[in-house]
């Protein structure tokens, strides 16, 4: 009990951090809300103006102590771009993104784990060249140009999938999965390639213990060797490897989306920093590095609930 | 030593080697000119002999952009390596070697940033500093920092564990001296396989933020601004894409074969 109250006081200390970062990052900006909304060439006095009724004269930390318990109590503020309230802009963009984020999982986990596996029995076969030689291909090539290539592929030449577009899945389920194929597709191939190279060196080492010896020598198949137990004590670490990677998926919707015109939370993110919508880019910046942050909580109890060798301290 | 001569050693390292020396003397063997010059009657034109690799929808060489473009892309992400182990490396042995609460903080710190997607980071710092050559590399170095200092860190606290370590302060030697003397030079080999992975990392970076216009501007080349152009043109020049998409994925390519074969040779605890 005292270690999941510890671990909740420092859930909440971290996303304290997080937005004094987000916030002290977001105003070295030269130019400020007041700059955007009235464009640079307005009159300085109206400028001023707007300044002090936005506040935006009042010291730093005070300007922090307002917007964090606007955050705090609901109250996300405008965005500047969409002339919309922030908070409901995000909710709903980040239900668009997590289509995104578990497709492109589930594509890198059921490719990488039997690859992993696959590579690992077969270790320094041809087998494993092939394996971690597609892995390493995998991490090398940026993702947005794994997207391009499969519209080139399956949206112009073949006609299967639509290159672009969001449809909501409440709507048009099947149309949703369809939209979101391609670009889950782009950015499940390189953490794919991530998680094959980790389930490999995990398989590798524990295929090389001495239980593993023990239960052949007691006469199990090798099926049953590999998978129930061998696969069954690597599954720890890929799992935590998968939410580690659960950040990096997070940077590259940015790209993904914006290259799909897949309109969720990475696009979202891209469209406040290109027109510098400060308020905007407070929230999807902070947001984004809350959901990781919560992911990697979740992990990590997860992580505890798996494996019966680990106990809560 | 004998690791560096596997297929693996030779061909990574002969990639970055390759790479490297392009990225150093393209500029000096292919003036600006080349890679500028607009042919407007050859616009988008496949491979021929006059232009072996195609041409841009400007009608510009494609084989000197992407000669250029490695310039820039080297220059980048090597520079921002450099800064964030400028920065990760002081405050990592810090943390690692004094422990307390001193590295409590950073620590904390640290594991903040990481929340932050590197890519996320590296985009906000370059469109609140405001995108050009200089603030990309700032942007990409300051969102890699906290990655090296973690692991600095890690490798400086087994190290000051050591019995050689315990063994030097029972003979009286003062920190700074142990740091420079024992620490440095032992955590030295897996920082330099974790710079090399980075370094690869960062090249990733560079092009997705300047595909995304928050990175090199035109006209400079850069590969991630040549595949952002291509984008329009996919159906009829396809090799506008081709050209720095094989050039990004076999410099990244090499640097992670290179990184695979340093750590075997560098560092024999993780070796397969």
């Amino acid at each position: 009990m005292a270690y999941i109250i510890n671990r909740l006081l420092s859930v909440a200390l971290t996303l304290l951090l997080i937005s004094l970062i987000t916030f002290v990052v977001t105003n070295i900006l030269p130019g400020d809300v007041a700059m955007v909304i009235m464009g640079t060439q307005s009159n300085p006095e109206a400028l001023e103006g707007l300044r002090e009724s936005l506040g935006l004269n009042d010291p730093l930390i005070v300007q922090y102590g307002r917007w964090i318990t606007g955050m705090l109590t609901g109250d996300w503020g405008r965005s500047l771009v969409f002339k919309e309230a922030i908070g409901p802009l995000i909710a709903d963009k980040v239900t668009a993104s997590a289509l995104i984020v578990v497709m492109s999982m589930s594509i890198a986990l059921t490719a990488a784990i039997p690859l992993g596996v696959w590579a690992a029995v077969h270790r320094d076969k041809w087998q494993d060249n092939a394996a971690s030689t597609t892995a390493l291909l995998g991490v090398s090539l940026p993702d947005f140009f794994w997207g391009i290539m499969l519209i080139l592929l399956f949206a112009r030449y073949l006609g299967w999938l639509p290159s672009s577009g969001f449809v909501h899945p409440a709507e048009d389920f099947v149309g949703a999965v369809r939209h979101a194929f391609l670009p889950s597709l782009a950015l499940g191939l390189g953490l794919m390639a991530h998680l094959t190279r980790m389930t490999r060196s995990t398989m590798t080492s524990i295929l090389g213990q001495e239980f593993i010896r023990v239960a052949r020598a007691k006469g199990l198949t090798e099926r049953t060797v590999i998978w129930r137990y061998g696969l069954a004590n690597a599954i720890g670490p890929v799992m935590t490897v998968a939410g580690l990677q659960v950040g990096y998926l997070f940077g590259s919707i940015i790209v993904i989306e914006s290259l799909f015109n897949f309109t969720g939370m990475g696009w979202l993110t891209y469209q406040a920093l290109l027109n510098r919508d400060i308020p905007l880019i407070q929230s999807t910046v902070f947001v984004i590095a809350a959901v990781v942050m919560i992911t990697n909580l979740i992990v990590d109890l997860l992580y505890v609930a798996i494996d019966p060798r680990i106990k809560l301290p | 030593m004998s690791g560096f001569f596997t297929g693996k050693g030779i061909f990574g390292g002969g990639i970055v080697l390759l790479v490297l020396s392009v990225a150093l003397f393209a500029p000096l063997l292919v003036p600006d000119a080349w890679a500028t010059q607009m042919d407007m009657r050859a616009r988008l034109a496949g491979p021929s002999l006059a232009h072996p690799m195609g041409t841009d929808q400007l009608g510009r060489d494609l084989m000197y952009r992407m000669l250029l473009g490695a310039q820039s892309s080297i220059l980048i992400a090597g520079t921002a390596v450099l800064m964030s182990l400028v920065i990760g490396l002081p405050l990592g042995v810090i943390s690692g070697y004094f422990g307390g609460w001193l590295d409590n903080v950073l620590m904390r710190l640290v594991d903040t940033l990481l929340a932050f997607p590197a890519l996320l980071l590296a985009l906000t710092i370059s469109a609140v500093l405001g995108p050009n050559f200089t603030n990309t590399i700032i942007a990409i170095g300051i969102a890699f920092t906290p990655y090296l200092a973690r692991i600095i860190r890690g490798e400086a606290l087994r190290v000051a564990q050591m019995p050689y370590v315990e063994a030097a302060r029972a003979a009286g030697t003062n920190d700074l001296w142990m740091i420079v003397r024992h620490v440095l030079p032992n955590i030295m080999p897996p920082i330099i396989v974790q710079a090399t992975i980075s370094l690869a990392f960062a090249i990733l970076a560079e092009a997705g933020l300047s595909f995304l216009g928050l990175g090199t501007q035109p006209p400079d080349a850069s590969w991630g601004l040549m595949i952002q152009a291509s984008r329009d043109y996919l159906d009829i020049a396809p090799w506008t894409a081709l050209v720095p998409g094989a050039a990004v994925a076999i410099t990244v390519l090499g640097l992670n074969m290179f990184g695979d074969v340093l750590r075997d040779v560098l560092d024999p605890r993780v070796a397969s």
